[in-house]
């Protein structure tokens, strides 16, 4: 067997594919994916992400693990679901149909109850203070995966207001993984045609460039030529596929099943990218934050989640999607048991919930517990590092083998003291 | 016996000489040494060094008319006198601000204030060492208004993290030291034995009692509480705790003063007033009288490595915050020697970097020797394409689509209406230095399809469009087209190619001008410095 070959393939392919810019930095890839049957699977299987996430905290409590009738249960009833034993908060009636293939972890205790700082902490994971910053798990993912074969870029971020390249999301990876925002699911600036460029001109004029290029790059060096090749190339694939951005043209069928709202337009548009093979899609909800009014804020917003998430759960499963694409629903962190002075609950790291579904990923489990009252967890606690490792492994990709090349500086992808949930993994 | 006076003789004749020899002259004769035989580029010919040095020091290229009069000039030292006449001309300042902006503030803010005080600094040429003094000193206000911003923009918070004072420490010693004690914060550098936690604990002493001032003044400022006590610290790896108080790296720890508690005023802050008031002992007073001094090998050798990065497009230490005992300079000599003349100069930054535009290094062609393939860039054979910031972007395609020449009323782009949008499109994200030319998709959609430059190739009276309808020779607008956008005439095959391209769409000549035009703008040749 020749291991040689089987080692390095990825690694050719994404540093070929340098997406988002900044084509001439430092380079920064992967050192590991060297076992050869993760090479072929991940050639034969691409996997994908789809990363849903609620800026704030979603209340445990009214979401994944309900306390009903209990000192800080708070109004809501718990519901059966479609797996026997498993109850969940009452708001969420739709995806309590879809529980069969959806895993619920009730322990997590992590660090950072602190907003902008724990973003950051949460989505990076942060495994090693080495003076570096990591990734978020989009630009992980991006690099580590890499974009594979749909010409588009490997993370893309569908968003509540503004959008643009998010490079900071890379870190130490460098910008070319970051993060391409469709800010309000619009397509990127600048990426269609001018009105005053007709598409003859458009030919013409590139084609005029690259003459000149080609011109100017006799006897002189050739990097600065390529690197702007590179992204001219890159444009016009974008430009190529500028319908998926168009999102006018969403099925109007699904629209109504994903929900009227924002976000429900939004995770279509999301399962649209998926399906075009982008690597990872984050679909971010905003205003989680419920210090006031918690239960009313609670009941009017997660109906708009509950519908669009159950609805794209469906759909993954229909295509048989679910078995490539991890999913993963979270905030930032939970809320405190205790009710405040203002019918509100403030931040809680301490014992918090999530989903998440698919490749990898063991189905319609609940893993871990929370006390009686749901302040604190029972058994074993995990932190975000535990699920790094877990979402990691349900990848295909070797948590405590492989690392980061941080211009020659090793450095683990995931924290080095910590390993995989096993009782979430198929 | 004869023979040996003689070839002492020689010896000191050389050395005497070498001492009387300009600075331009002895670096050159460094640079060939070192690339023991070597073969060098040509020297760069009229059209590429005039785009450069306008570059360089007008922050942007030159006019078709400005080329024209410089190409057209059979005067023997004509280089000479354009470079002292950029040198000593009203753009001199704001490319100098250029430069420094990028360098020092690294994308992390700008402000009006802070910009108008490096233009003024820059026209009166003040020395290097008094400029960083006002920047570390935070000005004051009434001095230097606007010198603040350095520190004040990294004090400020973002949301519910804290001040960052390790980044704010860092950045001192990466961009007034060459060093990058990023690592050295928690421990000894790993992997680079000078960096020392010690260094990093004795700079951060200086500002971490340094906060945002609240006083209302049109430049954010910066205020500081006393400094009482030394720090202690240790290794993350274990051991022993260790003190120390404020010390620039590599020089001897200041003595805290012991100051009784109330006593340390020499006049008390006064909060309704909005004033500050005056410490006994201030840290930050203490930073900038023993950081910027000819004693510190550290703040020489930074900053003549950062304007031969500015001129050259690489340091002679690469990264420039990387300057240490096991990242040897590529000619240690070079660096040496620009140090202590800069010194010696008492810190003239016009005369440094008139000296390193003399050099035949600067002047040197970026076209490949023949034959040769790639040449090292740390070898300075080949003049380096250097990256060219958003500002000089946007002022060479106002300059060169002639929209500085369009009069209306109203809706002329300009530097400063333009700025941010360039700013959004070219530069980098915040400290992510712009040290090489590095194109990005977001940078490439907007020249593809931002309406607004694309209105700048539409002919409108005056601009470099309309120049080009009304001249009706094909031949003459596509050379008139090279020498505004490129500032050089067509080759020969350059010039039929285009001639051929515009008869073919005699139907259709705006808009195929318009493309042609574009496609020089969009062209590697225009993006970079070469």
């Amino acid at each position: 067997m020749n291991f040689k070959k089987l080692c390095t393939p990825l690694d050719h392919r994404i540093s070929r594919r340098q997406w988002l810019g900044g084509v001439a930095g430092t380079t920064a890839g992967a050192l590991g994916l060297c076992q050869p049957g993760l090479a072929q699977e991940l050639r034969r299987r691409r996997k994908q992400v789809l990363f849903v996430w609620l800026e704030g905290g979603l209340s445990q409590l009214e979401s994944w693990d309900p306390k009903p009738n209990t000192l800080f249960g708070g109004p809501f009833r718990a519901i059966p679901t479609t797996v026997p034993g498993i109850h969940i908060s009452e708001l969420w009636p739709r995806t309590a149909q879809q529980m069969r293939h959806l895993a619920v972890i009730r322990s997590l205790h992590t660090q950072d109850n602190n907003h902008s700082s724990g973003v950051g902490r949460i989505q990076r994971g942060d495994p090693a203070n080495r003076g570096v910053t990591y990734p978020y798990f989009g630009s992980a993912v991006a690099n580590l995966l890499g974009p594979g074969e749909s010409g588009l870029p490997p993370y893309i971020w569908v968003k509540p207001g503004s959008g643009g390249f998010v490079t900071s999301d890379a870190g130490f990876l460098g910008p070319r993984y970051g993060a391409l925002a469709l800010g309000g699911g619009r397509a990127p600036e600048n990426l269609l045609r001018a009105d005053s460029v007709s598409e003859e001109d458009d030919r013409e004029r590139l084609a005029l460039r690259q003459l000149a290029d080609r011109r100017y790059v006799q006897q002189r060096r050739t990097q600065g030529t390529e690197a702007n090749s590179y992204v001219y190339d890159m444009a016009a694939q974008l430009q190529r596929h500028a319908h998926l951005f168009n999102s006018t043209t969403l099925p109007a069928r699904d629209l109504e099943r994903y929900g009227p709202s924002e976000f429900g337009r939004h995770m279509l548009l999301g399962r649209r990218l998926l399906e075009a093979g982008v690597t990872f899609v984050k679909v971010d909800s905003h205003g989680w934050d419920t210090h006031g009014d918690n239960f009313n804020g609670h009941s009017n917003a997660v109906p708009k989640i509950d519908q669009a998430f159950s609805a794209m759960m469906q759909d993954l499963a229909d295509r048989s999607m679910l078995d490539n694409v991890l999913v993963v629903l979270m905030s930032e962190f939970g809320r405190t048991p205790r009710i405040n002075g203002h019918i509100g609950r403030d931040h809680w790291a301490e014992g918090w919930s999530l989903v998440m579904a698919g490749s990898g990923i063991r189905r319609g489990v609940v893993v871990g517990r929370t006390n009686a009252l749901g302040t604190f967890v029972e058994g074993d606690e995990h932190d975000i590092g535990h699920l790094f490792h877990t979402w990691f492994t349900a990848l295909g990709i070797n948590p405590s083998r492989t690392r980061y090349n941080n211009a020659g500086q090793p450095l683990p992808i995931a924290h080095e003291d910590m390993e995989p949930i096993r009782a979430l993994l198929a | 016996m004869r023979i040996v006076i003689s070839i002492c003789g020689i010896w000191l004749f050389a050395q005497a000489g070498l001492a009387q020899e300009s600075l331009h002259r002895q670096v050159d004769a460094l640079i060939l040494a070192n690339a023991k035989g070597k073969t060098f580029s040509g020297s760069a010919d009229d059209a590429e060094y005039l785009r450069r040095v306008y570059l360089d020091f007008a922050g942007r290229i030159p006019s078709a008319t400005e080329a024209r009069r410089f190409l057209d000039s059979k005067e023997v030292d004509r280089r000479t006198k354009l470079l002292d006449a950029l040198l000593a001309g009203p753009e001199y300042a704001a490319s100098m601000e250029g430069h420094f902006h990028v360098m020092l503030m690294e994308r992390l803010g700008d402000h009006a204030d802070w910009k108008k005080y490096l233009q003024r600094s820059f026209a009166d040429n003040k020395p290097w060492d008094e400029l960083v003094r006002e920047i570390l000193a935070a000005g004051p206000q009434e001095k230097a208004p606007g010198a603040a911003f350095f520190l004040s923009k990294r004090l400020e918070n973002y949301g519910a993290n804290p001040v960052d004072y390790p980044a704010l420490t860092r950045d001192i010693g990466r961009l007034f030291l060459g060093k990058d004690f990023r690592c050295a914060q928690c421990h000894d550098h790993l992997t680079i034995k000078d960096y020392k936690q010690h260094d990093f604990q004795g700079l951060f002493v200086f500002v971490k009692n340094v906060s945002l001032s609240t006083a209302k003044t049109t430049t954010p400022g910066v205020t500081e509480k006393p400094t009482t006590a030394k720090i202690e610290f240790s290794s993350v790896f274990g051991g022993d705790k260790v003190q120390t108080g404020p010390r620039v790296p590599g020089l001897k720890e200041i003595a805290i003063p012991t100051l009784k508690k109330g006593e340390e005023y020499v006049e008390k802050p006064d909060v309704k007033q909005q004033k500050p008031g005056v410490l006994k002992f201030s840290t930050l007073a203490a930073l900038s009288e023993q950081l910027p001094t000819p004693a510190n090998q550290a703040f020489n050798r930074n900053i003549v490595n950062r304007l031969w990065f500015v001129l050259m497009g690489r340091g002679l230490v690469h990264p420039l915050d990387l300057d240490h005992g096991d990242n040897p300079p590529s000619h240690p000599e070079v660096l040496d020697l620009l140090a202590k003349e800069f010194v010696a100069h008492k810190y003239d930054i016009k005369w440094l970097v008139r000296e390193l535009a003399l050099t035949q290094t600067y002047q040197r062609s970026s076209q490949l020797p023949p034959l040769v393939k790639n040449a090292k860039p740390e070898e300075f054979r080949t003049a380096l394409e250097r990256r060219m910031s958003a500002e000089q972007l946007l002022r060479s395609m106002l300059q060169a689509t002639g929209m500085t020449e369009v009069k209306a009323a109203k809706g002329v782009p300009t530097f400063d209406t333009m700025s941010p949008t360039f700013v959004k499109a070219f530069a980098s994200e915040p400290r992510e230095p712009e040290e090489e030319f590095s194109p990005t998709l977001k940078a490439t959609l907007f020249l593809l399809n931002d309406k607004s430059v694309l209105s700048w190739l539409e002919a409108q009276p005056g601009n470099l469009l309309d120049r080009l309808g009304r001249e009706i020779d094909n031949r003459k607008a596509v050379e008139e087209l090279y020498l505004s956008v490129l500032t050089r005439l067509p080759g020969i095959d350059e010039a039929a190619d285009a001639v051929r391209y515009l008869d073919e769409r005699k139907g259709r000549r705006p808009v195929a001008l318009r493309n042609l035009a574009w496609a020089l703008f969009a062209s590697t040749e225009f993006c970079v410095n070469h």
